[in-house]
């Protein structure tokens, strides 16, 4: 088996840790990253804990893939309790991290309470060190783990964070190789609200399988006959800033605080414009695909910006400067602040202000006011005491919640759902609020061949794209190797030594989706959350392929109620006991 | 013919000391690997640093014992004849002679159809003509 059978438990506020075997049982239902986290946070994690006190654990996930050559397995799993929403909380993130921490030996790290100074964790095969991170507190994330590979190594692999999660924003991400986040949720103001500043790793070990080279030729045979083909390669030849011009030339491109679908100047900020300052190019352990493009100018540079970045912290903000995107990516991830969350609450103070409802002296395309917000934010200076609060609790506390674009106080991702109706519902029933990597309807709607102002059908796509990336993020494969649950199968059966069907996979995709939603009912979650803002629902886009569009509120209620019939959930958005029990959820 | 590493199309992606490990070691890990590809970020940009056998052949002019040769085109090596002495790993300008309980490891180019260059997907990674 791929597992190395062990996870490291380390308790913060004492520096002991122990070593415990990998719950065997979790393993076979759950399999690893985003589902096993899960697991393990559902058992271990009470309701009712407040996500920034020391009773909050921070889960760091492997997979059955990782560290060995399955094409795109590099990711890490993050999982915890969110600061920002209330709600389950996993991430994945990319780079070398997670194949590190394997190598040393380790499945997952569980981090418990909260060290009494500013520290980081050392971990080197079998030494396992909370070390003292005096110097290291206040510096950027980037600048951390610079400083940290200048002081250990070269080799290691580091998460940290910055000022932003020291400070507890409930916006801040955890950056690795400088510009790789798990960046949603404030999963970087729970590693802050723990003191924990870094976590770096070095592994010396073996990953083993059954039959390696049995193993390799299928895996192999793969990388060539599928990762590295038509269906997936825009990866690597533009990477997600191909996007852009697909989201204009459907009206899904958010502008303006999502105001408008389409952005005049989207030409400055599509992928053309990206490969002309393209200086590099990345990928994660073991990725064939590299999607990361190192972008430099004159006075910025940062391997990105992702299209979410260019159309959140870009045409949401009304920002036609490729160059003043670049830095705002690059300060984001040095501050330690998700560019998704930052563009949509710099976006709303934008519009909060040009209405007259509270002057934060941010203007739409102002790209001057815009650069400063990171810092602020990280800071909670200035505006940034309230910016740092999210699109939500700013419209809590100054108005304007219609067109405070969150979903359960998750900021929305750039994809315009009054342009995709099944992406609305796709965001209103994500595990951790508005997301677009619990199911991405958007290529079969806007992009794809599906009408995409019609609910019909859209419930059972919605489900059905929900179970796939849940077992996905699960074994864990990345997002843009677009393969058939038959190939992950056959790829797990050999990895783990028995056979893995097609029908196990999506069974496990069920029963992931259906414990993280119990994780949320229990913390008091239901129906009335799984809601959109009232901009969706009453104004309609004015430009574009969208033009005249909206999503009308009884249609989303439709669509929402067949959701949950088709899922056996009741109709307050519950699993039925039921269902639980045909998924083997107990307790 | 040797290996090259064009890093212009690497991603860094460390595939070819996975596949090196897993056909010559039988499990995963890139620190077996007969080959390395370091690919990290600083404030200068990416930076790729890589060592992979050029057929410098220092290593068999190194070895006192004979063991490490050079026939057809690559390097050989026969355990019985490796006296452990270390002088090959030192020699090696590329540092990826890789010490075993007996014996050395050493890239022989899977004799002919070298696993690394097998899975690199972008073709950074080529056995070419040397010089």
């Amino acid at each position: 088996m791929s597992y190395q059978g062990k996870v490291l438990r380390v308790n913060l506020a004492t520096g002991a840790h122990t070593i415990e075997p990998l719950h065997e049982k979790w393993a076979r239902d759950y399999f690893g990253g985003k589902g096993l986290g899960i697991k393990y946070l559902y058992e271990e994690l009470a309701p009712g804990v407040d996500p920034l006190s020391p009773e909050n654990k921070l889960i760091l996930m492997t997979g059955p893939f990782t560290g060995t050559v399955v094409p795109v397995s590099g990711k890490l799993g993050i999982i915890t309790k969110s600061p920002a929403t209330g709600t389950i909380l996993d991430c994945s993130i990319g780079g070398h991290f997670a194949g590190e921490l394997k190598f040393a030996g380790y499945d997952a790290v569980i981090l418990e309470g909260k060290a009494p100074a500013p520290s980081f964790l050392y971990i080197e095969d079998g030494l396992v060190e909370v070390r003292d991170a005096a110097d290291l507190w206040g510096q950027g994330a980037q600048d951390a783990e610079l400083a940290l590979r200048a002081k250990l190594s070269e080799e290691i692999k580091v998460l940290a964070i910055g000022p932003a999660g020291e400070n507890l924003v409930t916006m801040s991400c955890i950056t690795s190789e400088l510009y790789r986040q798990a960046a949603r949720g404030g999963v970087g103001a729970v590693m802050g609200s723990k003191n924990l500043k870094a976590v770096a790793v070095r592994g010396n070990g073996s990953v083993t399988v059954p039959d390696i080279h049995k193993f390799t030729a299928l895996v192999k045979d793969f990388m060539r006959t599928d990762t590295l083909t038509d269906t997936n390669l825009w990866a690597f030849t533009d990477g997600t800033p191909m996007l852009v011009d697909l989201s204009q030339n459907t009206g899904i491109l958010p502008t303006l605080n999502f105001q408008q679908g389409t952005f005049a100047a989207f030409e400055n900020i599509n992928s053309d414009s990206l490969k002309n300052v393209r200086a590099g190019k990345k990928g994660c352990l073991s990725c064939a695909l590299g999607c990361g493009n190192y972008s430099k100018t004159g006075r910025a540079s940062v391997e990105g910006p992702e299209y979410e970045t260019l159309a959140i912290g870009g045409s949401n903000c009304g920002i036609e400067d490729l160059e003043a995107i670049i830095k705002f990516n690059d300060l984001c991830d040095n501050y330690g602040i998700d560019t998704i969350s930052a563009g949509n609450v710099t976006a709303f103070a934008m519009e909060l202000t040009e209405k007259g409802i509270k002057d934060f002296g941010l203007r739409f395309g102002d790209s001057e006011g815009y650069l400063h917000v990171p810092k602020l934010i990280a800071h909670k200076d200035g505006i940034g005491a309230d910016l740092a609060l999210g699109v939500k609790k700013l419209a809590q506390k100054y108005g304007g919640s219609e067109f405070a674009m969150h979903v359960k106080g998750l900021e929305f991702p750039g994809y315009e759902p009054r342009g995709s109706w099944g992406m609305g519902l796709a965001y209103a029933t994500s595990d951790r609020g508005a997301c677009h990597m619990r199911a991405w309807p958007v290529a079969e709607e806007a992009y794809g061949e599906r009408d995409p102002f019609t609910i019909e059908g859209k419930a059972q796509l919605v489900m059905d794209l929900q179970h796939y990336n849940a077992v996905k993020f699960s074994l864990i494969l990345c997002d843009f190797w677009a393969l058939s649950l038959e190939t992950m199968a056959q790829m797990l059966s050999a990895v783990l030594g028995r056979e893995i069907r097609e029908e196990d996979l999506s069974r496990a995709g069920e029963r992931i989706v259906n414990l993280a939603r119990q994780f949320n009912v229990r913390e008091g979650f239901s129906k009335k959350e799984d809601n959109l803002p009232e901009r969706i629902f009453k104004e309609t886009l004015k430009t574009g392929a969208t033009a005249g569009k909206l999503l009308p509120r009884e249609e989303f209620e439709r669509m929402l109620k067949e959701y949950y019939e088709l899922r056996g959930w009741d109709e307050n958005g519950s699993p039925s006991a039921q269902t639980l029990a045909k998924l083997g959820i107990t307790g | 013919m040797a290996l090259k590493l064009d890093s212009e199309n690497c991603i860094g992606c460390r595939l070819c000391q996975l596949g090196c490990s897993a056909a010559k070691e039988g499990v995963f890990n890139p620190e077996l690997a007969r080959l390395r590809i370091v690919s990290v970020y600083d404030r200068s940009g990416l930076n790729i640093k890589s060592a992979v056998c050029t057929l410098c052949l220092a290593c068999v002019a190194a070895c006192p014992s004979g063991a490490i040769s050079y026939e057809n085109d690559r390097l050989s090596f026969r355990e019985k004849e490796c006296t452990d002495c270390g002088l090959c790993l030192e020699a090696c300008p590329e540092g990826i002679i890789k010490a075993r309980d007996h014996g050395v490891a050493v890239c022989d180019l899977c004799k002919g159809a070298p696993e690394c260059v097998q899975w690199c997907p972008h073709n950074a990674l080529t056995n070419g003509e040397v010089g």
